[in-house]
């Protein structure tokens, strides 16, 4: 399992766009993969889950994820926070 | 046959431009679904039901997306995600495999529980997306009934509906449908946004009655002002079918004048800002060539929940200041009261005489001193380029208090070693009429003056513009209204204080020329307005401006100000 904090940076939060960049990436992996903010823990790959978490820009959150593919997938998706989930 | 009487309407202006064209009703499919059991040789059944409603949706969603690019298909994106949600589809498969209900409950609930966190969320743009939610959740549901419900809407319809899904507007859209007239529907729903970026004349917040309004009635909507008028007569007609083909050429020939400098023909220079209200609007501040934010209004802090504490301000306030380029922002103390009820206020009854702008924030000293601190730290961020409004002022007494508790808070932060530009320019707006009578004495102490011409029109005449039975009384081109814009200017100049106009009025292309003609060359305006304003301004020499400016001014009637403003062209 590896964990990592990022922040979200893109103006407007994680709104349905950058929400549905997240998962539609995250699912291309076969690890599990859970986003803790708050006390609250959602599953990445949940477009309801991860909208419904909120979250503004500035928000702090923690990327986990469990699977044979964990490393990579932590590399992706937190380049997808840093580039403010603009696709390449 | 029976003579079906005009009906005109208001509501909130969310996607600009005119449409004209048949009133069609587009029907809410809710109903409520019963939480009916199965036997559990029927779950497999079932469940197959269910994984075939959401493939054919899947499909179908897929298909409207082929066609279509950017903001559109984005959207069509996350609504596809959701019918992939693997959250969602573990609890509809467990409500029929484990709790053994009809896939149609089993999918009702599941959705209705979503639904009910979104709908309760303290963030705007998440309560906007329940309408997604409950769009799909009733197709799926249809589609598992085996019921198909087409609209067979034709060309030039004008939709009259309690809510749209961002899916159905797409459809709606490939109609070249005429506009879109809502019942609910927030500034940041799908819908909306789609309607702007489909370029289909939207209104919302209309209350309309299903029982007055019959499918195929002529309706024309004004996306721009949020007004919507079912039947209109004849002339009215007319008058509606040649202003919207003016309108669309106008928006046409301004999108080529933003890049150009804002000078008259004559090469005079001119300012044109921005009224901003909500972060949606921050893209079009810049899109639409406004030079920084003449108006900010805070208000939608207040409403929005986001707390009005230092840092939520703060943080509402940098994103306005970077969208704008590195141009001014002058930020509006709250305006709350009147029509705008704060949380703890009782109703009043006379609520735009009442306790409002600078009136409440007197005595909300907290509320004021955090809106304050707020925007000094602001001012040491970014230097010389925000400036501060206070609304609602009537009397010296007021304005003196309000500089007083500025100094206390700019002292406070000056010794606790916070950064602030203690130059930071403290202005008023006029929008009472004992302001602009004494504009010249307020002129002395003020640092600019900022005219609101929706409010200074209602308090000069008397007529509460939210009453629909003397809004024909609502005229801010009568001549008392151009007459006070006048004494504010005189007044300012004598202290040569900078005056700038952010009512309706700056808006209006002919009426801007006329303010820019009295030497009030700085205009701030709704971002939609600023292309087609500039554009006019463009086009002709200060001496026409100010020959208009000059005969608006010796009107005898509205009437007379109306016909000189229409006639110049």
């Amino acid at each position: 399992m590896v964990k990592k904090k990022v922040t979200v940076k893109n103006e407007a939060g994680l709104h349905a766009r950058p929400s549905s960049v997240l998962v539609k990436t995250a699912s291309k992996f076969d690890s599990d993969f859970y986003i803790s903010m708050y006390g609250y823990k959602v599953n990445g790959k949940s477009i309801l889950g991860v909208m419904t978490l909120a979250a503004e820009s500035g928000a702090e959150m923690e990327l986990i994820f469990d699977g044979p593919d964990e490393e990579e997938a932590l590399k992706i998706i937190s380049e997808l926070f840093e580039n403010k989930f603009q696709p390449n | 046959m029976v003579m079906r009487s005009r009906i005109e309407l208001t509501g909130i202006p969310a996607s600009r431009g005119i449409g004209l064209g048949n009133a069609y009703i587009l029907e809410d499919n809710t109903e409520d679904v019963s939480p009916e059991k199965i036997q559990t040789n029927e779950v497999e059944g079932h469940l197959d039901r269910f994984r075939r409603s959401i493939n054919y949706l899947r499909e179908k969603f897929e298909r409207l997306k082929k066609s279509e690019s950017g903001e559109v298909a984005e959207i069509l994106d996350a609504q596809i995600e959701t019918l992939k949600d693997p959250e969602l589809n573990k609890s509809i498969q467990h409500k029929i495999k484990n709790e053994l209900y009809r896939s149609e409950y089993a999918i009702y609930s599941t959705f209705n529980e979503y639904i009910h966190v979104m709908e309760n969320a303290d963030s705007e743009w998440l309560n906007d997306r329940t309408i997604d939610l409950i769009a799909i959740r009733d197709q799926l549901i249809d589609i598992v009934r085996n019921r198909r419900r087409e609209t067979e809407v034709t060309e030039n319809s004008v939709i009259f509906a309690s809510n749209i899904s961002p899916t159905k507007m797409i459809e709606l859209s490939r109609q070249n449908i005429a506009g879109v007239v809502m019942e609910k529907g927030g500034l940041t729903s799908h819908a909306v946004i789609l309607s702007q970026s489909l370029d289909i004349p939207c209104v919302i917040n209309v209350k309309w009655n299903r029982k007055k309004l019959l499918k195929g009635e002529e309706v024309f909507v004004d996306g721009d002002t949020g007004k919507v008028i079912i039947r209109p007569d004849e002339r009215e007609s007319r008058y509606y079918r040649d202003r919207k083909e003016e309108q669309e050429r106008l928006y046409q020939e301004s999108l080529k004048i933003i890049d150009q400098p804002s000078e008259t023909r004559c090469g005079s220079p001119f300012h044109l800002q921005a009224n901003v209200e909500f972060l949606e609007e921050l893209p079009r501040i810049e899109k639409h060539g406004a030079h920084g934010v003449g108006l900010l209004r805070t208000e939608t802090i207040l409403f929005q929940k986001t707390g009005f504490d230092v840092e939520a301000q703060l943080k509402f306030y940098r994103e306005v200041v970077q969208a704008s380029g590195g141009s001014e922002v002058t930020i509006r103390l709250f305006d709350a009261g009147g029509d705008k009820l704060i949380g703890d206020s009782d109703l009043e009854a006379n609520p735009f005489l009442g306790w409002r702008g600078i009136r409440m924030l007197l005595d909300r000293q907290d509320l004021l001193d955090n809106q304050l601190e707020a925007i000094y730290r602001l001012s040491g961020e970014f230097p010389g380029q925000i400036k501060m409004l206070v609304p609602m002022i009537s009397c010296m007494s007021e304005l003196n208090k309000l500089k007083k508790a500025a100094e206390n808070i700019r002292t406070k932060l000056e010794k606790g070693s916070v950064n602030i530009d203690s130059e930071l320019p403290i202005g008023i707006m006029i929008e009472v009429p004992s302001a602009a009578l004494l504009a010249e004495q307020f002129a002395e102490n003020v640092d600019f003056f900022s005219i609101g011409t929706n409010d200074l029109t209602q308090y000069t005449l008397a007529v509460d513009r939210g009453n629909e039975r003397i809004s024909d009384l609502f005229q801010p081109n009568h001549p008392a209204v151009w007459k006070l814009i006048q004494m504010t200017k005189v007044g300012a100049d004598k202290h040569g204080v900078p005056v700038a106009v952010c009512g309706e009025m700056a808006s209006k292309p002919k009426e801007a020329a006329c303010l820019i003609g009295m030497g009030i060359n700085s205009l701030s305006m709704t971002t939609s307005a600023l292309p087609a304003v500039k554009a006019f301004l463009c086009d002709h020499t200060l001496d026409e401006m100010q020959l208009l400016a000059d005969s608006v001014l010796s009107a005898n009637s509205p009437l007379e100000a109306e016909k000189l403003l229409n006639q110049f062209v």
